[in-house]
């Protein structure tokens, strides 16, 4: 990170060019914050280290922005070319001038109340950055491509039909020149898909269906016509190896939700993580976690690359810790289950075989009386992002530890409503959340750090030694990464549901966080 | 809110609800009687958790009889569908669909014709226990009464007969939301018991049987304790028995505030 490009970004035309011919590894060196998890590896870790376990005290707000009418913010904000580009529900993109912290643009969709959003709120996650454009999905189920420097739309283009319950709230990724976005929709049975558009004109390249056709190897894993509103939504980011050429995506729940009855077998490649050539669209590989899900585990949590020794031979890793409780070490060129360990309460499954498929214990699913089960429907983590930092080797993952007792319903499907089957009584006095450090080496928790309800906050490592994350109650922390040990916090007054980030501007690091319905913006006063 | 829309009307054509059906012919009647007993099914699994067993009133309202926000099957199907805002009654749209939605409704409907398990007692005679019991030192009634405990104006309108006979004898077991007991010991072995009023990752605010408000940074506490089975009332199974118990809950059910 030079100051002669840190000078010229501060928003000229010139640097705008300059930066553009970067990678965008290079720009996150540079202290951007270029997509959404922060890298490829979705590390969601920062280079920087101005602010550290020495100084993080005396961190302050440096400006608070609170977007025009938006409800509670979900966003993480991108910084490009010296410019923060942030999202407020249900589709609307700020770009914000980091010096003042005013508005230099902002798009607003209009998303009219008839428009659906079945099984989630009306947020939206972030956008993504390439070559002067930004890239944001919509609600109704439309990706567009904005001007990154006047907020004017390029090209548009329909991903779903939102009257039959698609909708995009996730941040795209962009990976060589293509556009690539996933789909919500798996409580109104949708069948899941991932696509790729072209990144310039919009054009789509190729379209992944979650779910597989009769014929289709998978496919002997849905009994009838249950694939076609068999669910499997890719409604959260994923992660890309360059060197691999593979995108690690997600996916989501069989549909229907919590009443299996209706899809007797595995319900390919719901609850999975599905490798997929960036060229080809096609599934190199794919790992399921939770095979014929009835608890709405989605396997969307962000998967996250590392590479790692384990046992005595480095490995390419993809590692995530799931809805299910179960924390997963996948070789990420094979998809070969290298570990898996329980990393939070569980009572549905004696464990793991040595595929990594769960042992289940009989009488977990939900009946019409109630079964009591361990985590609730949210999980043991949800799409609160996980950090993972290449100093400590752990990955730090915002942990929800609750019971739910499960209902089971009769399901039928019926286009643009609800297709779930059940539902859950949450024990939620008894619950609790954490910040937990898992050793990715051997999946055993190094730290944790208690929070007095689950959590719905992302977390951010540093190269200052930091873990930042948030909590329902507004708290912003920063702990000591080896310890876990907290070293400050500020009260943002709404619940923390969104994925803090870093960047630098100006020779200053900022940590940046969405809590309630504004975004806050802090710096050390005098670094 | 088309879905909302949407459900209520297909609801309201496919269903024979038994006040409504007279205007369109439904082309897939379902008889009442069909509806009603399906509606059963899924009321005792979804619904009687709160409502009680054949919706005669738990730690949510009793069903019988005329009901504080429904007058009819439509705003039966509305309610089910969207919660009541501001009240513990969640929405029911992610579990169920609209066709079995209609079915709970009409079952409902039809608890709105029948008086249900009656409550005995003699409410007047409650009141005079009400107040001989110094039951006013923590609740209130109608602007008169003490902070520490929950109000209880509309508590009839709220809470169905066998909750309010299990709060006044087995407090612990029925304490509301927002009523979670915590007992916080700091360093030096001084301990405070009392109802959390609120808490984050640092701070937790207490408020103790004496009605003071403790604010307690966590990091000088030593235990934080939820009692998850613990309320600051104390049973009054052994001062309040017998028909006085019984003319305790008349009085308690009575109590729908003013309209």
């Amino acid at each position: 990170m030079t100051a002669h490009v840190r000078t010229a970004a501060k928003g000229c035309v010139t640097a705008a060019l300059v930066v553009a011919s970067l990678s965008l590894a290079a720009q996150q060196q540079r202290g951007e914050w270029p997509m959404y998890s922060g890298n490829y590896q979705s590390e969601r870790y920062s280079p920087l280290a101005q602010i550290t376990t020495s100084n993080v005290s005396k961190l302050r707000p440096a400006w608070v922005y609170q977007p025009p009418g938006a409800g509670s913010l979900e966003t993480t904000p991108l910084v490009v070319n010296g410019v923060m580009y942030a999202t407020a529900g249900p589709t609307a993109v700020q770009a914000i001038d980091i010096r003042s912290g005013r508005t230099l643009w902002e798009w607003t969709r209009p998303i009219p109340a008839s428009v659906l959003n079945l099984g989630f709120p009306r947020v939206n996650r972030g956008v993504a950055y390439a070559d002067g454009l930004i890239y944001v999905g919509t609600l109704d189920g439309y990706l567009v491509a904005l001007d990154a420097k006047g907020g004017i739309e390029r090209w548009m283009v329909h991903v779903g039909e939102n009257p039959l319950g698609h909708s995009i709230t996730a941040a795209p990724l962009v990976v060589d020149n293509k556009v690539i976005v996933g789909v919500s929709g798996g409580e109104a049975g949708i069948r899941g898909f991932l696509d790729a558009y072209d990144a310039k004109s919009g054009k789509p390249i190729w379209r992944f269906w979650t779910i597989p056709s009769p014929g289709e190897p998978g496919s002997e894993s849905w009994p009838g016509d249950s694939w076609v509103h068999g669910g499997g939504a890719t409604w959260l980011t994923g992660s890309y190896d360059p060197a691999l050429k593979l995108l690690y995506w997600g996916t989501g729940n069989p549909g229907p939700d919590w009443n299996g009855d209706s899809r007797v077998g595995d319900n390919l490649y719901t609850s999975s993580i599905v490798a997929i050539d960036i060229e080809t669209g096609k599934a190199k590989w794919h790992f399921q976690h939770t095979p014929h899900d009835v608890h709405d585990w989605d396997s969307n949590q962000i998967p996250v690359l590392v590479d790692a020794e384990i046992n005595g031979r480095p490995r390419k890793l993809v590692v995530q810790a799931n809805r299910n409780a179960f924390f997963y070490v996948l070789d990420r060129q094979t998809g070969e289950f290298l570990l898996g360990a329980p990393y939070a309460k569980q009572t549905w499954a004696k464990g793991l075989d040595e595929k990594g498929r769960p042992i289940v214990i009989p009488n977990m699913e939900p009946s019409e009386k109630g079964t009591l089960v361990y985590p609730s429907l949210q999980g043991s983590t949800n799409w609160a992002s996980p950090s993972y930092s290449p100093d400590t080797g752990l990955l730090y993952v915002p942990v929800r530890e609750m019971g739910s007792i499960y209902f089971k319903t009769p399901a039928e499907y019926r286009a643009g409503t609800y297709y779930t089957g059940g539902s859950e009584k949450r024990l939620d006095e008894e619950s609790w959340g954490a910040v937990r450090a898992i050793d990715v080496k051997t999946g055993k928790t190094a730290w944790d750090f208690a929070l007095p309800s689950p959590s719905w906050a992302g977390v951010l490592s540093t190269a200052g030694g930091l873990v930042f994350s948030g909590s329902n109650e507004g708290n912003f922390y920063a702990l000591d990464a080896k310890s876990g040990k907290a070293l400050w916090q500020f009260q943002t007054g709404g619940a923390i549901r969104s994925g803090p980030m870093s960047f630098e501007f100006d020779g200053k690091q900022y940590v940046a966080v969405a809590g309630g319905h504004a975004l806050f913006v802090f710096a050390l006063d005098q670094p | 809110m088309r879905a909302h829309a949407t459900i209520s009307l297909v609801s309201l054509l496919l269903l024979a609800a038994p006040a409504s059906a007279q205007t369109a012919t439904p082309r897939r009647a379902v008889p009442a009687t069909q509806a009603i007993a399906a509606g059963k099914t899924l009321f005792d699994s979804q619904c009687a958790w709160c409502h009680g067993a054949g919706g005669d009133g738990g730690t949510g309202p009793n069903l019988h009889g005329r009901l504080r926000h429904a007058t009819d099957y439509a705003s039966i199907v509305d309610i089910v569908t969207n919660g009541i805002p501001g009240t513990e009654m969640p929405s029911f749209r992610t579990p169920l669909t609209a066709r079995h939605i209609g079915q709970i409704a009409s079952y409902v409907q039809s608890l709105g014709r029948t008086r249900g398990a009656a409550i005995a007692g003699n409410a007047e005679h409650g009141a005079a226990l009400y107040r001989t019991n110094g039951c006013a030192t923590c609740h209130t009634i109608a602007g008169a009464g003490g902070v520490l405990g929950p109000e209880l104006t509309t508590i009839g309108a709220t809470r169905g007969g066998p909750y309010l006979r299990d709060a006044i004898v087995k407090p612990a077991a029925a304490h509301p939301p927002g009523y979670l007991v915590v007992r916080a010991v700091d360093r030096d072995g001084r301990e405070v018991r009392g109802i959390r009023v609120n808490e984050d990752v640092f701070w937790i605010q207490l408020r103790d049987a004496g009605g003071n408000v403790h604010v307690l940074e966590k990091a000088r506490l030593a235990t934080v304790e939820r009692q998850l089975d613990a309320s600051l009332m104390p049973s009054y199974a052994a001062r309040v028995t017998g028909t006085d118990l019984d003319d305790l809950v008349a009085y308690l059910a009575s109590l729908r505030g003013v309209k």
